[in-house]
């Protein structure tokens, strides 16, 4: 009598479809991914040639418009609600660099009056943020 | 007779195998190469609120005005914006100590005053200060 020989189970992942999935999660996420963006007001930033960068994580922007508008995490504030806002930040982030994106033709007498409330709030590491100017390009004005 | 063979068609696969490496290879690539926008600025160091007052000698401060008209002053000469780096840089020459004031006009514009911050950096500035102008 003749033994059939015990078939032994095949037992492989098909990875054909692997591909597939990839694509699909790369789709998916490319297409559902919104990066939060602060909306700030517009502004035309001065450009400036020693400008180094600053990480991001530890910056808090104020912005101020060329009509003295100014806005801190999307919302239009006065000058005296500034520094409780800068104490409530500080206290989560104690290394917080305030960026100044100001815009070229805000009356200095704003940005003054915002870095004294800054003083007060004791948020003393300031940076103003410029656009990249190529040297030896001439300046627009003055 | 002869037994007719089947014709062996040339298989018209694509291989796809390799597919998911291509995509995972992509994904790896833009994943390495993505660059977030980054800030640029100026940066800069107020006194905070327990600061004391130094007092400074008159000599070792330089001040820089600008006015409302884009105006520049450097020690009481006007000045085209293009003189203040030359000037401030001899200045430092002969006084290495020396502590440069920016006094800006309230009605002055902000990208005035980033301008001769910058070109104070340009000078290899270090102590740079702040004020408003007076406008008595």
């Amino acid at each position: 009598m003749k033994f059939e020989r015990n078939q032994s189970v095949e037992s492989s992942v098909p990875t054909a479809s692997m591909a597939d999935i990839a694509f699909l999660l790369l789709i998916f996420f490319m297409t559902t991914t919104i990066f939060k963006m602060e909306d700030g007001l517009p502004v035309t930033l001065p450009r400036a040639e020693t400008a180094q960068k600053q990480k991001r994580e530890k910056i808090m922007h104020i912005w101020i418009d060329a009509a003295g508008d100014i806005s801190i995490n999307d919302k239009l504030v006065r000058i005296p609600q500034i520094q409780d806002i800068l104490v409530a930040a500080l206290s989560e982030r104690p290394d917080l660099i305030v960026a100044f994106n100001a815009d070229d033709r805000a009356p200095y007498g704003i940005v003054s009056d915002v870095m004294d409330q800054l003083k007060e709030a004791n948020a003393i590491r300031v940076s103003f943020t410029s656009d990249p100017k190529k040297p030896g390009v001439p300046r627009r004005r003055y | 007779m002869k037994k007719l063979k089947a014709k062996s068609r040339p298989t018209t696969e694509i291989s796809a195998a390799s597919m998911s490496d291509i995509a995972f290879l992509l994904l790896i690539f833009f994943l390495v190469t993505t660059i977030f926008a980054l800030e640029m600025g100026i940066p800069l160091v107020l006194p905070g609120k327990q600061s004391t007052s130094v007092k400074v000698k008159r000599k070792n401060i330089l001040e820089v005005k600008a006015y409302p008209n884009g105006a520049v002053t450097v020690g009481d000469r006007q000045v085209p914006l293009s003189q203040v780096r030359p000037m401030v840089e001899r200045e430092l020459a002969a006084n290495p100590k020396l502590i440069v004031v920016i006094k800006t006009h309230p009605d002055a514009e902000y990208g005035l005053m980033v301008d001769i911050l910058d070109e104070l950096k340009l000078a290899r500035c270090t102590r740079i200060a702040l004020k408003t102008l007076n406008t008595e």
